[in-house]
Formats: structure tokens, C-alpha cells, sequence
């Protein structure tokens, strides 16, 4: 587990990186040194798009864009202002970042494929406009007089040199974010989206943050390059192969890491430019073919990139010690009491249609501080569809819901969550990437400002439903008994006023059920208010303060649970009008 | 079919073993000198003319008995590819550069891969020789830079000047009107940029139609359609690439334009290449008039019999003549120079002054060069297609056939 | 200009529109065939499209049938190309897809979309570079008088409307296989098939069709597509191994405009774009074409992702 993990591993490899370049940078000659510094620049393009990419899982084929930006940035002001590139640099890298938050804020609605196919289309929409504007061959000036206020050096070693400061800054920049909670927001955003946003992620916001820092870093590289190579093309900066050198780098080198990027420039770079010379002239295009040779087997053979392959491999050879956190375990606080019975959730006529489908007509409850109520009715009652609402994932045709004063109908998933409503799910929406621990984080940032606070109220989250010794187990790997427990427990580390339950007792054992029980009921003790739809009418019986039954997306019935038991119609929605004497027993 | 890119790939890569890097069996003294020029990608076809006309020059160079100031030293060719891009210019540029012995340079055929070519030669004090139009290349106050085709900005101009009397004399009337086509290259603009200022005021043109297009162009009939109502007295067609060359010329045949029946003005090598003959049919080139930076001269028969047999090519065309000129240049300023030192060589080459030697492959008769470095009285190469040969037509004194203007309907 | 300027200039820019649409209406419907049926984005259709010009020039040149009748040779040479292609295609799929995608992929974090895309993006790589080794790069196209040639329509005295006549056959033969293919999807078992596969992949499985031979088929038929495509447009186009890439944005963008999981939107979508491209250069700089395409292509993509046919946004 990386969040948080002290910064002094980070530190010592940066360092010895450091190191070896500065060797490198003393001992090559002018050649190997562009090269160097082209190494550099992807590296840096890399890191750039491994963030939205890699970390957060938004597969962008337009990073060009923001690069392409940064180039011309500096190339135009230069060329037609007399600005150096110093400044034009810097410039660069905030064209970078506008142009990824402005594009991001209108891209981000897509999803999937789309985005990907949207993202490829604003560098390539560009070429013609800047080769329209007469931008289809910028060279920067050559100056004779000062020129090194003008970032031209007579010293091969100078850009290499700026060029690798340059890339430590941004694998700084991404290490951080790996360890702080904004890396933990974009891998939960990766897994799944929805239960990100609704363990309270506000997560366009997240999104819009990652793109800013992703623009910017793209822009800077694309600044030095334009520094570097001297002339800027529309093609050149804004084309295809820019974005998908980007995506190729970080891909081979090792998706969701900082490294990655890091390796795959250092490869890919120096190879393809050794068959460029070595072959290029004997068999133009050679170089081509090998790199998309290259390229296909790593994803053939190792997808998740060389960073990754070698480190299962090394994992693999010694087994991993687990790492206690250095966080102090306290007890859970005691809950304020509150004075049980005044009314908290209040469920007024929601109707929800699908087309033709009436999931809910006009279903009205409502739901007491601290008790534990019961929802209950037959299959495709509308119950999951009513959590729904609540939940803000589904809206209503007609119909509000009200926590107290506050409305909650209307609203996102994070909204909700932001007002003290958490949810668990029929089928647990794990990440199932992140630990036990890491999954409950991701709950617990919402209520917690720092990142320390929220690692604390986590691990107490977890000790409270007993799974500590499971805590860093990752959750793809975890029982289901666990994984509920697991859900609950990020349900649990946002402090909710109410948490929704959908079916936490489906595929449970008698004994884990009763577990189950237990932490619910002492749950409602600590305060907690908790509304649980379930099956199992053995358990809800004992369970739940009071039920209230739906059928067929109505209201049914509602009371105690030994009269709705023995009622009626509730019998007769169940199993049959037949069954209806033999009740009682 | 492909028949013709092929032998020219197979006999690139049967020379190439004998001349690339240093591996030369040149035994004794050698001067290094290098060419960078596109051989992948999609300039790779022009890449190749120049490697042709390269190897060739360096060949009779040293059975001439090499650079005798030198010692009868041979010269090396390096062969760089520039590959598809502005980086892998400047990469193959700096790994050039690097090479202590290299004394100077020939490349890189595109505008925008010469200028980031010569960003670094000029650097490392390289001297550079390009066949590239652009103004902006000669125009950085560079001082290892040699041009020695004329600048875009003057191009054409100084084809439509002697053009123009030409028409007069032929038809009884000059052209009054023009329309005129381009790509957006950069090359073509700056082209144009001299005659959108007041160019064609000075030369009597009325423009009828000034469009430019986008590389690639996916259809030209919307834009013939609109030639075809302006009807124009010349057509002038600014491409860089071939295909879209073609697509312009054959739709103006569709359109009953063609054949001569509008007379075609194409400021660009590519219009008189052998895949233009071979894509369009010689009826359709049939007077099509071309201009280029450098063409086969009638003063030149015996030796351009002699190159086309060796280069197994149908004629030569700009890219080739110049290149070889190029090199031809090179050594006779080492000639001059004495010695293989990149100032001294530098020094020679901007002294060139001559109507001889080196002056051969260029046309207009005499080599010199302004302090920038461009060719001082450069002379554009105009030629016609005859019969499914692009021959020249002007300078009259270089002139392989007489300029034929079509009458006007 | 005076309106009878304006009108041929109108109609001549709708035709080439309409004309070019066609094809690109067919390049689309194969991929969007791919895309509908598999969820894969194939990086190097425009690739597939470039080999298949290659194929159709080598066919034609074996054949000499001489510039008069090089035309409908060509035609014919498109349909055996396209058998050709489909077998490229279910090899390809054999040996490289299957293995990013589908059953393989299920367990991967996204699907396997990332693997499918770099492996695409690589098999691009290799063959537009292969092609420069082996084709070298000189433009060429099949060398017929269909293109030369135009019909002309006199509409009024004023007015007249030129057609080229190869783009004006190849338009059809596109209409006519996309026809088909429509047909055959709604049709035949072979359509119901995967039909069955694009909209529940998992259910057909239970149901005891074999998903995988499907999306092989699948991909065959959108390689056979577009190799019929790539054949007609090197009827009058001037094309050379890096032409893959000029098309593969106006594929895209087609598929989406029209609906990623539908053929018929698909060819719509390309039929659309193809509009566009030439109606934009009534009030745009021509320079601006594609920039057009790609401003049309986002708001589309922005304001109705599912397209102008599909259904749904993304699959469950």
C-alpha cells in the first residue's frame, strides 16, 4: 500500500536517479545527450498522461493537444514577440493545463470509448487550424546576442540538464499524488465509478484536478521539445504519433505508476532512435515495424507493462511482510445519545418509471433516528429501485424525499453521500485492486479533511467490524462475508447519519448472519440509523425495530415484525393466497 | 507498377553497402562529407532521387582522381535518414554533427526538415548546402547555410515575368486574368505571399480565384467547378504532393479544362516526375508548364544521357541535378580551399564566383552567392510537358524546347 | 455570385459529398460492424484499407485488362479482395484479438479496451511501415478511364453538374455491400448469430453459440468491408502505405455519429460526414474540411453520444 507510505523510499531513488544523470550528463557526448533530453520529454509526456491514464483510467488519445499547446506557446511567443523561452516555458505548461480542464470539463461526461474517441479528436481538429492561421513552420529565432537569457546554450549539457530537473519535478509531482488521497480518488474513479461517487467522491471535481496537472506537465514537455528541436510543425507536436508515443511509453513501462512512464522512455526512446540510425537508411521503415513489433508483444505477453511484470516476479520469489501503519488504534468515540424516535428520513409519494415500467407508485415511509427498519416485500418489489432514489442514483418521476430539512431527491450520488447517507449494495461494488483498508479510505475521505485523519478513522472503521487482520488483503481476494463486512465498513468511515443496506445477508452462512447481526444492532447503539432491505425473514425478525412491505412498487404494510409477519396480504404477496391459513405457525 | 520505386530501392541498396559510414573501401585519404535527406516516410520517393544524385557525384568525383588540392583524397558519403518528423531531423542532424571529420552537408529537401537541420549545422559551424525554396532559410542571418535554388518569395515571379512576354509574343495578347490553387504548405504561401502583395498588380494579373486547400485534398471538383466560372487565362496550381497534383489536373479534364485548353502554371518539382507521367497519361500533362528550382539543361545532353543510363530514371529532375551539384560544389571548394577544414570550406563556398565548373549543373550560367547565403541572380527553372517529357523551356539559354502557349478557345 | 453560381456550386459540393459519403459510409459499416459486435476499437482498419488498395492494384495490374476496362476489373477484383480480407481478418482475430479481448479479457480490469488498443495501435505501426518496406512510397492508384471521366448534367441553361463516373460506380458498389451486409445480419443465422453476441455475449454463450467464432466472423466481415472500400478509392485516389491514417479519423467519426452498435448507422453516419466535409467548404476555407468533420464529430459526441441510431451508451 502506497498512501501515505513515508516519503523517504521516494526520496533515496530520486536521488540516485538524480545521480545517474548528472554522471550521464558529464560524461556523454552532444548526440547521446539529445537523445538524453528527448528521453526526458517523453518521459515527462508519459507521466502526463499516466495520470488521467494510468492512475484514474480516463485512456486519452489526445494528449498531443496539451503538448502541441505548450510548443507553440513557446515557439509564437518567441518567434513573433521576442519573448524567451523562459517564460515561454512556463506559459506553456498553464496552456497545458486550461486546455486540459477546459477540454476535460466538456469530455469527462463521456465514458469509456467515447472519451477515448473524443479526446483523439481536439489535437487532430487543430492541425488544420494552425496550419491555416500560416503556423506550419515556426522556427525559433537563433541569437547571437545573449542568448542564454533566450535558453540557447553553446554548452551541449545545459538542456539535458534542464530537461532532467524537469522530470524529477513531475515524477516528484506523481509520486505525491500516489501517496495522497488524489491518487487514491482516481484509482477508486478507475475501478468503479459509481461506488466512488457514492462513497462520497465528488468526482468530476477529482477528475478536473488530476487534468490540470496532467495539461500542464504535457505542456511543459511540449515547451522544452520546442526548445529542443528548434522548429515546431502543426504535425509535428499535434499528430498521432505524439499521443500515442505518450500512451505507448506509459503502456510498456507500466500502466498506474510513476515508474512506468520512466522505463518505458527509457527504452523506447534510445531504441527507436538506434534503428533509425543503424537501419533507417537501408530499410526505411524498419524502425517502425520493430517498435509496433515491440509494442504488440508486451501487450501480448505482459499487458500490465514491465514495471509490474518484473515486480510480480520479484514478489513472487519472497513473500511480502505486511506493514503495520505506524496510526495509533483508538477506540471507537461513544455515540451522543440521541433521543430515539423523532422522525429522521421522510419517503413522500415517489413514483419511478422505466418507459412503461412502474417500479415505484407512490410509496411513502418513513424512517426514525436510531432504529433499524426493515424492508421487506417479494422479488421486483421496487425496494433496490427505492435505495436507489434515495441513494441519488436513480431519479423520480414524481415524489421527495426529505433527511431532516435537507431534500434529498434530486441529487448526485456524492451529494448524498455529503449529507450523511451511505449505502451498501446487493452485489458489493468493490475496487478490487485496493486493499481491505484502501476500499474503506475512499469512504472515509469525504468526512475527513486530512489524509492522516482519514487513514486513522479507516483502520478504526475496520477494527470495529473486526477485519483487521484482513486489512491489507486486496479485496478481489476477500470472503464474502468479508467483502460485506468490507462494505459496510467504508459505508461506515464517512460517519453517515443513515446508511441504506441492500441484501447484506445474500450468500452469508447461519453463523456469519448472526455476525452480521450483531454489528448491525451494535451499530444502532453507537447511534446510527439504519434502514436494510432483506430476504432472510428469520434474521430481519430479529433484526429489525420495524418493517415496512412493499409489492409491486406500492406500499403494502407496515408495523412491528410479529404483526407483519402474521399479516394477510403480506402472506399472500409472498406465497400465495393459498399459504394464507397455514400461517400463524 | 511499382516498378520504378523498386529499382531505384535496389540499386540505393546496392550502393549503399559500398558508401555508407565510414565502411568505404576508399583506401588512403579521405574527405567526409554527408547527405540528410527523408528515405521513410512520405517524402521518402524525393529522399531517394537525392541519395541517386549524391552517390552518382561522388562517384565521378573520385574516378576523377578525387580532390587533388587534398591529395587526390576520395570523398566519403555518409547517407542520414531524416525520417518522418522535425525530432528525427534534428537527431540525425546532431548524430551528423557529431562526426569531428565531417567537413560539410547536403539536405534535407523539405523546407521545415532543412530548417531544423540547419539549426544544429549552424551550431556545430557545419557548412550546409540545401536545394529548399523557403525564404526563412536564408533569411535567420546564418552563416553556414548555402541556398542554391531561388527563394519562394521570387519563384514565381521570375517565371511569370519572361512567361507572360512569351504568351504575348505566341498569342497576340497577354493574360489578363489568373485563378490560382495552393496547398497550405508552407512553401506554397510563401510563394504566393509576394504576389498577394501587390505581385500580380505589378505583372497585370487580375485574380480571378485564390484558394488554398488542405493536405490531403479528398475531392477537387468543388473547387474546379469554381474555376471553371471564373475563366481564367492562367491557372496556377501550388501542390507538394503528387496525389494532389494529380487530383487537381485530372479533374480539370473532367471538366473539359485540360489538354492544354487552360494553360497550367505548377510551381513545384513533383509536377515533373515520372509518377506524375505515369498517374496522369502524357496526354493530360500534354503543356503543362512546371517551375523548379533547378532542371536538365541542353548544355548538359551528354551528361544527363549519362546519368539517366546509371540511375536507370527517365530523366532528371531537380532533386537529383541539384544534389549532384551540390556535391560537384563541395569539391571544388575543397579544391579552392586546400584544405578539409569547415571554415576554410565555408570561406571557399561563399567565394564562388563562375561560369564554369560547378556553374554547369545550375542554370542561368553563373554561380554566385549573396552574404546570406542564397544564390545571388537565381534563375527558376521553367519546363514543359511534351510528349510525355517535362523538357526546359526557359532560361532560353539552358532551353531543351521551345515554349509552346496554348490559343484561348 | 449570382444564384445560378451559388445553385451549381450547391449541388456540385452535395454531390461529392454524397458520392465520397457512400464510401465513407462503407468504411464505417465495417468498423462499426467490429465495434458493435465486439467492443473492439481496431486501431489499424485504415491499414487493413491501405493493404486491401494494394491487393486491388496488384489484381488489376495481374489481370492487364487496359485502361477502358480497368474499371469494372476493378470491381470485380474488390469482391475477390474482399473474400481475401475476410480471411485476413478471422486470422488476425485467431492469432492477435482473441487474446485482448472477449473471454480473455473479461477478467482484466477494463475489458481488455486498453490491450486491444495498443495492440491495434502496434499492428498499425507494423503494417503501414511494412507496406513502405515492401511498396516503397510513391503515390500511385489503379490507372482506369472511369476516373477520368465525367458525365455531364445540364440542369438549367446555366447550371450544369459534373459526375465522375468511378466515384459515382464506386458509390453504388458501397451502397450495394453495405445492402448486403444489412441483409445478412437481419436475414441469415449467421446475422441472428451475432446479433445475439453484440447485445448479451454471455447469454448467447449459455444459449451454446460459439462467441468466439462469432467475433471471428464478425471481423472478417468488417476487414471484407473495408478492403471494398479501400479498392474503390484507389480507383481515383491517389494513395501510398501511410493513406491508412488519412481515413481512419472520418471512420471514427462516422461510427459514432451514427451509432456505435449499429451497421446501418454506421453507414449513415460516414454518408454524413461525407456531407459535411464537402458542404462545409460553402462557408469555411476549404483549408478547414476536417476540422469541420472533427467540430461536428465532438458535438455529436457531446450532446447525443449514442448517435443518431444506436441505443445505448455504453453496455451494461
Amino acid at each position: 500500500m502506497v498512501f501515505l507510505q513515508p516519503q523517504l523510499r521516494n526520496l533515496v531513488v530520486l536521488a540516485v536517479l538524480m545521480a545517474t544523470c548528472i554522471t550521464a550528463i558529464l560524461t556523454l557526448s552532444p548526440y547521446p545527450l539529445l537523445v538524453l533530453s528527448l528521453v526526458g520529454i517523453w518521459a515527462m509526456l508519459g507521466l502526463s498522461w499516466n495520470i488521467l491514464g494510468g492512475y484514474g483510467g480516463l485512456v486519452s488519445f489526445g494528449h498531443a493537444a496539451f503538448f502541441g499547446g505548450g510548443a507553440f506557446t513557446v515557439a509564437i511567443l518567441f518567434h513573433d514577440y521576442g519573448v524567451s523561452p523562459w517564460i515561454g516555458c512556463v506559459l506553456g505548461a498553464v496552456v497545458g493545463g486550461l486546455l486540459a480542464v477546459v477540454i476535460g470539463a466538456v469530455t469527462f461526461r463521456l465514458k469509456g470509448h467515447y472519451f477515448s474517441l473524443a479526446m483523439l479528436a481536439y489535437p487532430l481538429a487543430l492541425i488544420p487550424v494552425f496550419t491555416w492561421a500560416g503556423w506550419s513552420e515556426v522556427a525559433l529565432p537563433l541569437q547571437r546576442t545573449n542568448p542564454i537569457a533566450y535558453m540557447q546554450f553553446s554548452d551541449a549539457r545545459i538542456m539535458p540538464a534542464i530537461t532532467m530537473v524537469a522530470l524529477l519535478g513531475c515524477l516528484f509531482v506523481c509520486l505525491f499524488i500516489e501517496r495522497t488521497r488524489l491518487g487514491m480518488q482516481l484509482y477508486a474513479i478507475r475501478q468503479n465509478e459509481l461506488a466512488a461517487q457514492c462513497a462520497g467522491i465528488a468526482t468530476m471535481r477529482v477528475k478536473l484536478v488530476a487534468s490540470l496537472i496532467s495539461g500542464a506537465m504535457a505542456g511543459l514537455a511540449g515547451a522544452l521539445y520546442a526548445v529542443v528541436v528548434l522548429v515546431v510543425t502543426p504535425g509535428s507536436v499535434f499528430g498521432m504519433l505524439v499521443s500515442s508515443q505518450a500512451l505507448i511509453v506509459s503502456m510498456f513501462g507500466g500502466l498506474g505508476t510513476a515508474w512506468g512512464p520512466l522505463i518505458g522512455a527509457l527504452i523506447l526512446v534510445p531504441m527507436a532512435e538506434i534503428l533509425n540510425a543503424g537501419l533507417g537508411a537501408r530499410l526505411p521503415g524498419v524502425q517502425g515495424v520493430v517498435f509496433g513489433l515491440a509494442i504488440m508483444a508486451v501487450i501480448l505477453v505482459r499487458p500490465q507493462g514491465l514495471f509490474w511484470a518484473v515486480r510480480d516476479h520479484v514478489a513472487s520469489r519472497r513473500p511480502a511482510l505486511p506493514v503495520m501503519p505506524s496510526v495509533a488504534l483508538q477506540a471507537a468515540p461513544a455515540a451522543p445519545a440521541k433521543p430515539p424516535g423523532d422522525v429522521l428520513l421522510t419517503v413522500e409519494g415517489i413514483s419511478v418509471r422505466f418507459g412503461g415500467l412502474h417500479a415505484l407508485s407512490d410509496v411513502s415511509l418513513e424512517v426514525r433516528r436510531g432504529e433499524i427498519l426493515g424492508i421487506i416485500g417479494p422479488n421486483g418489489a421496487g425496494k433496490t429501485t427505492l435505495f436507489n432514489v434515495l441513494n441519488g442514483i436513480v431519479g423520480t418521476t414524481s415524489g421527495a424525499a426529505r433527511l431532516g430539512d435537507a431534500r434529498l431527491t434530486g441529487l448526485s450520488p456524492q451529494e448524498v453521500s455529503a449529507l450523511g447517507v451511505a449505502r451498501t449494495f446487493q452485489t458489493v461494488r468493490a475496487f478490487p485492486r485496493l486493499s481491505l483498508v484502501e476500499n474503506v479510505l475512499v469512504g472515509a475521505f469525504g468526512a475527513h479533511r486530512s489524509d492522516r485523519a482519514a487513514l486513522e478513522a479507516a483502520w478504526v472503521t475496520v477494527r470495529r467490524v473486526g477485519l483487521q487482520d484482513r486489512a491489507l488483503v486486496p479485496a478481489s481476494l476477500l470472503t464474502s462475508r468479508e467483502l460485506r463486512l468490507m462494505e459496510l465498513a467504508r459505508a461506515l468511515a464517512g460517519n453517515p447519519t443513515l446508511i441504506l443496506m441492500d441484501e447484506s445477508f445474500a450468500g452469508l452462512s447461519t453463523a456469519d448472519v448472526d455476525g452480521m447481526i450483531a454489528q448491525i444492532r451494535q451499530l444502532a447503539a453507537e447511534g446510527v440509523t439504519v434502514a436494510i432491505i432483506e430476504h432472510t425473514m428469520g434474521a430481519m425478525v430479529r433484526l429489525a425495530d420495524r418493517f415496512v412491505v412493499l409489492d409491486g412498487g406500492r406500499n403494502l404494510a407496515s408495523g412491528l415484525p410479529d404483526q407483519v409477519v402474521r399479516d394477510p396480504r403480506v402472506i399472500s404477496a409472498y406465497l400465495g393466497k393459498r399459504w394464507v391459513e397455514h400461517a400463524g405457525t | 507498377m511499382t516498378g520504378i520505386s523498386r529499382r531505384s530501392l535496389v540499386a540505393a541498396t546496392i550502393a549503399v553497402p559500398v558508401l555508407t559510414k565510414g565502411v568505404a573501401k576508399a583506401e588512403g585519404k579521405t574527405v567526409k562529407i554527408a547527405l540528410l535527406t527523408p528515405l521513410s516516410g512520405p517524402l521518402a520517393r524525393s529522399g531517394e532521387l537525392e541519395r541517386i544524385g549524391a552517390l552518382m557525384a561522388v562517384e565521378d568525383v573520385n574516378r576523377n582522381g578525387g580532390i587533388k588540392a587534398l591529395g587526390g583524397a576520395k570523398l566519403d558519403l555518409t547517407i542520414a535518414d531524416a525520417g518522418a518528423s522535425v525530432e528525427t531531423v534534428a537527431a540525425a542532424a546532431q548524430r551528423l554533427v557529431s562526426d569531428n571529420e565531417l567537413v560539410a552537408g547536403i539536405g534535407a529537401w523539405a523546407s521545415s526538415y532543412t530548417l531544423a537541420a540547419t539549426e544544429v549545422t549552424e551550431r556545430a559551424k557545419l557548412p550546409w548546402l540545401t536545394l529548399s525554396w523557403a525564404d526563412t532559410i536564408t533569411g535567420r542571418g546564418f552563416h553556414y547555410v548555402i541556398a542554391t535554388s531561388p527563394p519562394s518569395s521570387s519563384i514565381i515571379p521570375a517565371a511569370l515575368e519572361p512567361l507572360m512576354a512569351l504568351a504575348a509574343k505566341a498569342t497576340g495578347k497577354a493574360p489578363a486574368t489568373i485563378a490560382c490553387i495552393n496547398d497550405d504548405t508552407a512553401v506554397n504561401q510563401s510563394n504566393m505571399a509576394p504576389l498577394r502583395a501587390g505581385g500580380f498588380d505589378k505583372l497585370k494579373l487580375k485574380v480571378v480565384m485564390d484558394e488554398n486547400f488542405s493536405v490531403p485534398l479528398s475531392d477537387a471538383a468543388p473547387l474546379i467547378q469554381r474555376l471553371r466560372r471564373t475563366r481564367p487565362d492562367l491557372v496556377l496550381l501550388g501542390t507538394t504532393a503528387t496525389s494532389d497534383s494529380r487530383l487537381l489536373l485530372q479533374t480539370l479534364s473532367e471538366f473539359g479544362l485540360g489538354q492544354g485548353k487552360v494553360p497550367v502554371l505548377a510551381p513545384s518539382a513533383n509536377w515533373g516526375t515520372p509518377e506524375m507521367l505515369k498517374n496522369m497519361g502524357a496526354s493530360n500533362l500534354e503543356g503543362v508548364i512546371g517551375v523548379a528550382g533547378n532542371w536538365g539543361s541542353k548544355q548538359q545532353a551528354t551528361l544527363l544521357a549519362d546519368m539517366e543510363k546509371r540511375s536507370k530514371e527517365p530523366w532528371m529532375i531537380q532533386d537529383t541535378l541539384s544534389t549532384y551539384g551540390h556535391v560537384l560544389l563541395i569539391a571544388d571548394a575543397l579544391e579552392r580551399a586546400g584544405v578539409a577544414d569547415r571554415d576554410k570550406l565555408m570561406a571557399a563556398l561563399m567565394a564562388t564566383d563562375t561560369s564554369d565548373g560547378p556553374a554547369k549543373y545550375y542554370l542561368g550560367g553563373h554561380l554566385k552567392f549573396q552574404s546570406n547565403g542564397r544564390r545571388a541572380n537565381p534563375v527558376p527553372a521553367v519546363f514543359q510537358w511534351k510528349n510525355g517529357v517535362p523538357l526546359t523551356v526557359l532560361p532560353e539559354a539552358d532551353a531543351q524546347a521551345q515554349l509552346t502557349w496554348p490559343k484561348p478557345a | 455570385m449570382n444564384w445560378s453560381e451559388h445553385g451549381e456550386q450547391i449541388l456540385q459540393v452535395l454531390s461529392a459529398g454524397l458520392l465520397l459519403g457512400c464510401l465513407y459510409g462503407l468504411m464505417c459499416a465495417g468498423l462499426g460492424l467490429i465495434f458493435g459486435i465486439m467492443r473492439v476499437i481496431n486501431f489499424a482498419q485504415g491499414e487493413f484499407m491501405m493493404l486491401a488498395m494494394y491487393a486491388g492494384l496488384n489484381g488489376v495490374a495481374l489481370l492487364s485488362p487496359g485502361r477502358a476496362w480497368a474499371f469494372p476489373v476493378a470491381m470485380g477484383v474488390a469482391v475477390i479482395v474482399a473474400l481475401l480480407f475476410y480471411g485476413m481478418g478471422a486470422a488476425t482475430h485467431y492469432l492477435l484479438i482473441s487474446r485482448v479481448s472477449g473471454a480473455r479479457a473479461l477478467g482484466s480490469l477494463d475489458g481488455g479496451h486498453t490491450g486491444q488498443l495498443i495492440l491495434t495501435l502496434g499492428l498499425s505501426l507494423v503494417l503501414q511501415n511494412g507496406g513502405l518496406m515492401l511498396f516503397g512510397s510513391s503515390p500511385t492508384s489503379i490507372s482506369n478511364a472511369a476516373a477520368d471521366t465525367s458525365w455531364m448534367l445540364d440542369m438549367t441553361d446555366d447550371i450544369t453538374l459534373f459526375l465522375n463516373q468511378a466515384r459515382l460506380w464506386s458509390a453504388v458498389m458501397a451502397t450495394a455491400a453495405v445492402g448486403l451486409t444489412l441483409l445478412l445480419m437481419a436475414r441469415t443465422g449467421v446475422g441472428r448469430r451475432l446479433r445475439a453476441v453484440a447485445s448479451n455475449p454471455v447469454a448467447a454463450l449459455y444459449m451454446g453459440v460459439d462467441v468466439e467464432r462469432s467475433f471471428r466472423t464478425a471481423f472478417g466481415i468488417g476487414l471484407a468491408l473495408t478492403a471494398v472500400a479501400g479498392v474503390c478509392v484507389a480507383t481515383f485516389y491517389p494513395f501510398q502505405p501511410y493513406t491508412g491514417f488519412d481515413f481512419v479519423i472520418i471512420m471514427y467519426a462516422g461510427v459514432v455519429l451514427g451509432g456505435m452498435g449499429s451497421v446501418g448507422g454506421a453507414f449513415l453516419g460516414g454518408l454524413l460526414i461525407g456531407l459535411v466535409q464537402q458542404l462545409s467548404t460553402l462557408v469555411l476555407p476549404p483549408q478547414l474540411q476536417n476540422t469541420a468533420v472533427f467540430v461536428v464529430f465532438l458535438l455529436v459526441l457531446l450532446a447525443r453520444p449514442q448517435g443518431l441510431l444506436g441505443r445505448s451508451v455504453e453496455r451494461a
